[in-house]
């Protein structure tokens, strides 16, 4: 059981007036409801003297001086109670505590000053090893997942995750070490080593990739910076007998070594149904060879039903004048990008399989309203939506002799879109699901489309 | 290393489809790439579809592939596209143009078919076999010429996982089907008899039946061309090989 014992950082003694508070209510977190006690408090000027953590095990006491050390700043008590707030919250998105308790007292002992207070903060430590096991059963294919965790493994914050897959048709697993910066927790680096494997029946391909890949990201003003590079060992082969020839030409093994960086603004208030707020990211990738640029841009304007608007598009240009791997291209189509067309089913193919393109753009209009006589309000029912969507998009290949004009007229003709409407519901904070009617239009010849959805 | 070539195998594509189309102008024969890649096995076996295709009149043109080998869809070399079909290896290479109306062992009677057959499998067992076995499992070949060229394509570290991959994966076959044990020297042995044997069927006779040339003066046509013109790091299966003239002089006639 160690303890963190931090001084108060002002050497000088302050002398203010006496606070007038019996003691005994300060053992709780007070609670902001009582109005003349809040008038009150707020008017005493207090110092922080100590900050105590209780309840350490491994983790360093280093690492916990940045997030703890602004409650030292407060000048009276409903700051000493927000930024205790803000620090508690600090500690828990570390991801190496399961709780954590604040507590705020009068300071006591040899050096207590009268209007001095002590916060500590108890904690409870996640456990060493965490494990998880899970089974899979989907697409003609069972199996089973093994997770091991190792949260705060050297104490601080930092996880090694490792992941096992074995299934009736492939094995996948991945290990993955991640470490933040002490006292910058959004500045962080990720290693990863992995196998996957990977079906793609809409190119009636396989994919077996190998590799590594080392992250760093951070944070730049309002922006937030990924920086990557990733080696793989790629694999390609065809998924069945019937594949086309030109899929088949791309069978084999090859060597993918990538330098990506990442650029997104994200002030949305919910990953799912947002309220307000705009995502704006903007991926570029620089393999040997490969000039990779993606663009999601999404807007969500605050009006209740919520009106939101979305546009990507990516291009792809092959360097050195060979040509791009079909694992590489781009994939439009689906119930993610447009919805009536069948998974990423459109664009170039060759009898039946999708090929990819290397130019894309899309882009969607949805409009979300609380379902109709609002059914469950307050409860189940909050979790759906209606939906109205509007969606379009093109994927070809550019002939990057022309100029840009080209380019642009290129990707403005034959432009497929939907149309149509649909519930929606949530789960949880990750997932969505959604039942549509949809009315594909512009379809081209090739294309796979559907309108149940 | 039992090569079927009687068995129906799935390396051919629904055949009753494609019987009725005649042999298109685009047939394409791929195969690795000649100058830098292609080992000594691979390329007997696809000198020998070429010759057979030659024999039936049946153009076919040939393209080169660093993957050709991860093309063919039972992984082995060579094959051909022909329309919407693939098919690889000479056995069902032969099946495929026997449908089509193309063949060249017609005018045998049964026993002489049986007879060819078995033939063909003597050269698959032994001389394939051997060529396998002097590629990959003796260790100055594998380090001076096999693994070099097999992963030629490839830049480091894939070049160095895959030409080892493919070693340990023919070691593996070698030891299953008995030659593992063996020694270079048992081997040229094998490979002296295999020719003895073709050489005595041969005797003064310009192709092995008849006055016609059939898949199996094709097949032994590409092993021994091959052989002759390949540089090893020795030279003592070219000299095996040179001793059975009448072998020699039946393929200059066919060529």
């Amino acid at each position: 059981m160690g303890t963190v014992h931090a001084k108060s950082l002002d050497p000088l003694p302050m002398h203010g007036r006496d606070l007038g508070v019996n003691p005994d209510d300060l053992v709780e977190p007070p609670e902001m409801e009582h109005e003349a006690k809040q008038e009150i408090l707020e008017n005493k000027d207090v110092v922080v003297q100590h900050v105590n953590i209780q309840g350490l095990g491994r983790t360093k006491e280093d690492l916990l001086g940045y997030e703890i050390s602004d409650v030292f700043h407060a000048k009276n008590l409903i700051d000493v109670m927000k930024k205790a707030h803000v620090a508690r919250q600090k500690l828990l998105r570390l991801g190496i505590f399961k709780e954590v308790e604040v507590l705020i007292d009068t300071s006591d002992g040899t050096d207590a000053l009268p209007n001095g207070l002590d916060v500590t903060f108890e904690v409870t430590e996640i456990k060493r090893l965490t494990g998880s096991y899970n089974t899979m059963v989907g697409n003609n294919e069972g199996s089973m997942v093994l997770g091991l965790k190792l949260p705060n493994m050297l104490g601080r914050a930092e996880k090694l995750t490792f992941q096992f897959s074995y299934g009736t048709k492939e094995t996948s697993y991945g290990l993955s070490f991640f470490k933040p910066q002490p006292g910058h927790f959004e500045r962080n680096l990720t290693l990863n080593m992995y196998k996957v494997t990977g079906q793609f029946p809409w190119s009636s391909l396989k994919e077996t990739d190998r590799g590594m890949s080392a992250e760093v990201n951070f944070p730049l003003g309002m922006t937030n910076h990924t920086l990557k590079w990733e080696g793989v060992w790629r694999e390609l082969g065809c998924l069945a007998r019937s594949a086309s020839f030109a899929v088949r030409e791309e069978s084999g093994h090859s060597l993918k070594s990538a330098l990506s960086h990442t650029v997104s603004v994200d002030s949305r208030n919910s990953a799912i149904f947002p309220n307000r707020g705009a995502l704006l990211r903007i991926n570029q990738v620089s393999v040997v060879l490969l000039l990779v640029t993606d663009l999601l841009k999404e807007l969500i304007f605050n009006t209740e039903p919520v009106l939101s608007a979305s546009l990507w598009g990516g291009m792809l240009y092959p360097l050195g004048g060979q040509p791009s791997c079909i694992a590489d291209r781009f994939y439009l189509g689906g119930p993610t990008s447009v919805r009536g067309f069948g998974m990423y089913s459109i664009g170039p193919q060759s009898e039946g399989d999708y090929l990819g393109g290397e130019a894309y753009w899309a882009g969607g209009l949805h409009l979300y309203t609380p379902l109709p006589f609002r059914p469950g309000k307050g409860g189940f029912g909050d979790l759906f939506r209606t939906h109205f969507f509007l969606n379009a998009g093109n994927l070809c290949n550019l002939n990057y002799g022309d100029g840009p004009r080209a380019h642009l007229q290129k990707l403005a003709e034959c432009i497929r879109w939907s149309y149509g409407a649909g519930i929606v519901l949530r789960l949880g904070n990750i997932a969505r699901l959604e039942l549509n009617y949809c009315v594909p239009m512009g379809v081209q010849s090739g294309d796979r489309y559907t309108v149940f959805l | 290393m039992a090569n079927n070539f009687f068995l129906a195998q799935p390396a051919v594509l629904p055949l009753v489809a494609g019987a009725a189309e005649p042999w298109p102008e685009t047939a394409t024969l791929y195969q690795p790439l000649k100058e830098d890649q292609i080992l000594l096995s691979d390329c007997a076996s696809s000198l020998a579809v070429q010759a057979y295709l030659r024999m039936c009149g049946l153009p076919v043109q040939v393209a080169y592939r660093a993957n050709a080998e991860y093309m063919s869809p039972s992984g082995k070399i060579p094959f051909i596209h022909v329309g919407n079909q693939v098919v690889s290896e000479l056995g069902p290479i032969v099946q495929f143009t026997k449908a089509k109306g193309h063949s060249l062992s017609d005018g045998l009677d049964d026993i002489q078919r049986a007879e060819m057959k078995a033939y063909m499998e003597l050269v698959n067992n032994m001389l394939l076999t051997a060529e396998l076995y002097i590629q990959w499992c003796d260790d100055a070949t594998a380090a001076e010429i096999s693994r070099p060229r097999y992963s030629s394509p490839y830049s480091w570290p894939l070049s160095n996982i895959l030409a080892y991959q493919k070693q340990w994966e023919v070691r593996r076959k070698m030891n299953a089907i008995g030659w593992g044990g063996k020694t270079l020297e048992q081997v040229y042995e094998d490979v002296s008899q295999c020719c003895q044997a073709l050489s005595q069927r041969l005797g003064t006779q310009p192709f092995f039946f008849n006055k016609q040339p059939t898949e199996l003066d094709a097949l032994v046509f590409g092993h021994l061309f091959t052989i002759l013109t390949t540089r090893l790091t020795s030279t003592e299966l070219a000299e095996r090989i040179k001793s059975y003239s009448n072998l020699l002089m039946e393929n200059n006639l066919s060529v």
